[in-house]
C-alpha cells in the first residue's frame, strides 16, 4: 500500500512535469495502434459484414421461408401467405418462384442457322414486382432500362452478370449473350417450352443473387414453368424489428407453419461462406492488429526505457534513502498505463465519435460490398484491454531492469 | 555508546590483476551524538568507507554494526527498510526528485515509512522550516539555487528523526558562502538536536566543528583527531 502511494505520487508527477509534446507524441502513437487494432480488422469484417447487409437487404431478409427438406417447393404456399399475413410483425414479404432457364439473345439475325446460338443457362425468379419492391427495392438496382410495370407481361429484367458487357471483367466464369440491353427480344426456354421477352431493364448489384439472377413477373413464370399448383420456392419477409426475427420465426413454428416449410432466420440462412469469410477476416484483422500491437509495445519498452535509463543515478538515490523497489517500478507501470489509457480513449473517442459513424454514411465501395467500419464494443474492449496489459509490462520490464541494478552503482553512474 | 561499529573493513573491485583494493582494513566507532568527519584526499578510500557504514555497499570483509545490527546479514529488502527507519543521507548533487516540489521530496521517506499525507506533509514543513526555507513548499528543484536544494536534501534526510545522518561531500557543489551554510546547518542539527553525523569532506574549514575527524590516506585511517 505504501509502495503503491509512493508509486502514484511519483508517476503522477512525472506525467505532469513531463514535456507537453513528448507526452503528446507518445499519446499519438498509442492512439494509432489503438486505431490499427480496432480499424483493421474492423473494415476487414465490415467488408463481410456490408456483404451481409447488402444480402439481407437486397436478397434475403430477416426471416426465409424455403422448401421443407422431403418437400420440392413451399406446401400450400397460399394458405402459407394468409397465415403470414396475419403476424402483426411481418412488414413486408415476397414470394418467388424459381428456376433454371435457357435464354437466347440474337437469334433473329443468326444467318447461319448450323452456327454457334447465342445462348446462356441462367436463373429466372418470377415475382410480383410491387411486393419485390417493397421487400428489396430491386427497382434501385436498374442500371440500365426500368424496373417491372405491375400487370405488364412479356418483358425481363436480366441480371447484369448474363451480358457479356457486364460480365467481360470476371473472365469466362459465367454465361452471357452478348449485345442485348434494354428493348431488346430474347428467348427463354424451359425444355420445349419458350416466349419472347423484351428485356425491360439490366439489374447489377454487390449481392450476387441479384446480378445471377433474372426476373419476370410471377403469373407468367407459373404459366412458363408449369407451376399449376401455385406453390413457391421462396418467400423472404422482413419484419419490424430485425434483431427480434428469432422470436417471429418462433411464433411462426408454434403456429405450425413449420409443418409446410422451412423457416429460417436471417443468421440462419445467410450462406455458411460469408460468415466463414467473415471469421477469416476477423483472424486476419487481429493478427495484422497484433503486429501493431508488437510495435506499440515496442515503442513503450524504449520510452520506458530511456525514461528508466536517464533517472538510473536518481532511481539509485530512491532506493538509496529507503524507497522500495516496487514503488519506483510502480512509477513507470503508471507511466505506461497512461499513456495506454490515453491514447485509447482518444482512439475510442474517433473510432465510435467519427469512423463508424463516417463509414456507415459513406461505406468504402468493396466490388462485392460497401465496406463499413464494424468495432463492436465488447471485441473493442477486449483488444483495449490486450492493449493495456501489454503496455503495462512493455513498461514494468524496462523499469524492473533499470531499478534492479546495484543502489550504489546506480547512484555513482557506475556499470 | 557506540552506534556504529566496524571492525576489519576491507573493500576489494574487481578480479585478478584488476583487483583494487579501496579499503584495506578499517576499524571506526561512531558514539551516539557524535559529529565524526571523514577526510582525505581524492582516491584515499572516505566515500567509499562511507558507503559501507551507511549500509549502501557491503564491505569483501569485515563486520559493521549500525544501530546494533549486524548490516552484512540483511537482504537487499532489510536493507532498504534499515536505511529507510535508521539513517538519513545527503549527497553531493542534491539528489532531489526534479518533479516533486520541496515539500514532496522531504514528504517522500515518510510517505513509505506509513505516516499519512497530512502527518507527512506536516513534518515536511516543519523540516523545511528547520533548514531555513519557509515559504518555499512548492517550489521545484530547478527553482531553488544549489544551496538551497542541499538544504532541502538535509531536511529530507532529518524529517524522520534518522538514527544517524550521513553526508557525503554535501558542499562538494556549492560555493563557500552557500558550503558555510549547509555545514553550519549540520552542525546546528548535531548540537542542538543530538544528531549522530558522519561527514565526508575534503576541506578542513567545514571539519572544525566536529568532535572527531578521521584521516585517511591510500584505504587506510592514518590518524584520528580529537578536536571537542
Amino acid at each position: 500500500m505504501r509502495s503503491l502511494r509512493i508509486g502514484f505520487l511519483l508517476g503522477f508527477r512525472q506525467i505532469q512535469r513531463a514535456n507537453f509534446w513528448t507526452t503528446s507524441l507518445i499519446i499519438f502513437v498509442m492512439m494509432l495502434t489503438f486505431l490499427n487494432l480496432i480499424a483493421v480488422s474492423g473494415v476487414l469484417v465490415g467488408l463481410i459484414a456490408g456483404a451481409e447487409v447488402a444480402v439481407r437487404e437486397k436478397s434475403i431478409g430477416d426471416i426465409i421461408i424455403s422448401a421443407n427438406d422431403d418437400q420440392e417447393r413451399i406446401l400450400e404456399t397460399e394458405t402459407f401467405i394468409r397465415e403470414l399475413e396475419a403476424f402483426p410483425e411481418v412488414v413486408e414479404y415476397s414470394v418467388r418462384y424459381e428456376s433454371g432457364g435457357l435464354l437466347e439473345a440474337n437469334y433473329r439475325e443468326r444467318r447461319d442457322l448450323t452456327g454457334e446460338r447465342d445462348v446462356a443457362n441462367i436463373r429466372v425468379t418470377g415475382i410480383d414486382p410491387l411486393n419485390e419492391e417493397a421487400m428489396t427495392g430491386l427497382s434501385t438496382e436498374v442500371i440500365e432500362g426500368d424496373y417491372l410495370v405491375p400487370g405488364e407481361e412479356g418483358y425481363i429484367l436480366l441480371g447484369a452478370l448474363y451480358t457479356e458487357e457486364y460480365a467481360s471483367n470476371f473472365g469466362d466464369i459465367f454465361e452471357t449473350v452478348s449485345g442485348v440491353g434494354p428493348g431488346d427480344t430474347v428467348r427463354l426456354s424451359n425444355g420445349k417450352v419458350s416466349k419472347e421477352f423484351i428485356i425491360k431493364g439490366i439489374v447489377q448489384s454487390k449481392v450476387d443473387d441479384v446480378s445471377l439472377n433474372s426476373y419476370i413477373p410471377d403469373r407468367e413464370f407459373r404459366r412458363l414453368f408449369n407451376r399449376i399448383d401455385r406453390n413457391a420456392d421462396q418467400i423472404v419477409i422482413r419484419v419490424s424489428n430485425p434483431n427480434k426475427n428469432s422470436e417471429v420465426k418462433e411464433a411462426m413454428v408454434a403456429s405450425g407453419l413449420n409443418d409446410l416449410a422451412k423457416i429460417q432466420t436471417y443468421e440462419e440462412g445467410v450462406p455458411k461462406f460469408l460468415t466463414d469469410i467473415k471469421n477469416t477476416f476477423d483472424v486476419l484483422g487481429s493478427f495484422i492488429g497484433s503486429i501493431g500491437l508488437i510495435v506499440a509495445s515496442i515503442t513503450i519498452f524504449i520510452i520506458i526505457f530511456i525514461n528508466a535509463l536517464s533517472r538510473r543515478q536518481q532511481i539509485g538515490i530512491l532506493k538509496g534513502i529507503g524507497i522500495d523497489r516496487t514503488a519506483i517500478e510502480i512509477a513507470y507501470v503508471l507511466q505506461a498505463a497512461f499513456y495506454a489509457l490515453a491514447g485509447s480513449a482518444l482512439g475510442a473517442l474517433i473510432t465510435y465519435g467519427f469512423l463508424v459513424g463516417y463509414f456507415q454514411e459513406n461505406p468504402i465501395n468493396f466490388p462485392f460490398s460497401d465496406g463499413i467500419l464494424v468495432a463492436e464494443p465488447i471485441s473493442t474492449l477486449y483488444r483495449f484491454i490486450t492493449l493495456f496489459f501489454i503496455t503495462l509490462l512493455a513498461g514494468f520490464i524496462p523499469a524492473w531492469i533499470i531499478v534492479k541494478q546495484n543502489t550504489l552503482n546506480s547512484i555513482l553512474g557506475r556499470k | 555508546m557506540d552506534i556504529i561499529k566496524a571492525k576489519n573493513i576491507h573493500r576489494k573491485f574487481g578480479t585478478g590483476e584488476l583487483e583494487f583494493h579501496i579499503l584495506k582494513g578499517i576499524d571506526v566507532t561512531v558514539e551516539e551524538g557524535e559529529f565524526v568527519a571523514i577526510m582525505g584526499k581524492s582516491g584515499a578510500g572516505k566515500s567509499t568507507l562511507m558507503y559501507q557504514l551507511s549500509v549502501l555497499d557491503e564491505p569483501t570483509e569485515g563486520e559493521i554494526i549500525v544501530n546494533g545490527i549486524d548490516v552484512k546479514k540483511l537482504n537487499e529488502k532489510e536493507s532498504t527498510a534499515f536505511r529507510l527507519n535508521t539513517l538519513g543521507y545527503v549527497f553531493q548533487n542534491y539528489a532531489l526528485v526534479p518533479d516533486l516540489s520541496a515539500e514532496e521530496n522531504v514528504m517522500l521517506p515518510l510517505l513509505m515509512r506509513g505516516y499519512l499525507w497530512s502527518e507527512s506533509k506536516k513534518m515536511a514543513r516543519t523540516a523545511i522550516d528547520g533548514v531555513g526555507l519557509e515559504g518555499k513548499y512548492n517550489n521545484l528543484p530547478a527553482e531553488l539555487s544549489g544551496g538551497e536544494q542541499q538544504r532541502v536534501s538535509i531536511a529530507r534526510a532529518v524529517a524522520g528523526k534518522p538514527k544517524i545522518l550521513f553526508a557525503d561531500e554535501p558542499t562538494a557543489n556549492l560555493d563557500t558562502a552557500s558550503g558555510t551554510q549547509v555545514v553550519d546547518l549540520i552542525t546546528k542539527l548535531n548540537r542542538e538536536d543530538g544528531q549522530t553525523v558522519v561527514m565526508v569532506t575534503h576541506e578542513r574549514e567545514y571539519a572544525v566543528d566536529c568532535d572527531r575527524v578521521l584521516h585517511m590516506e591510500d584505504g587506510l585511517v592514518t590518524m584520528i583527531e580529537t578536536l571537542k
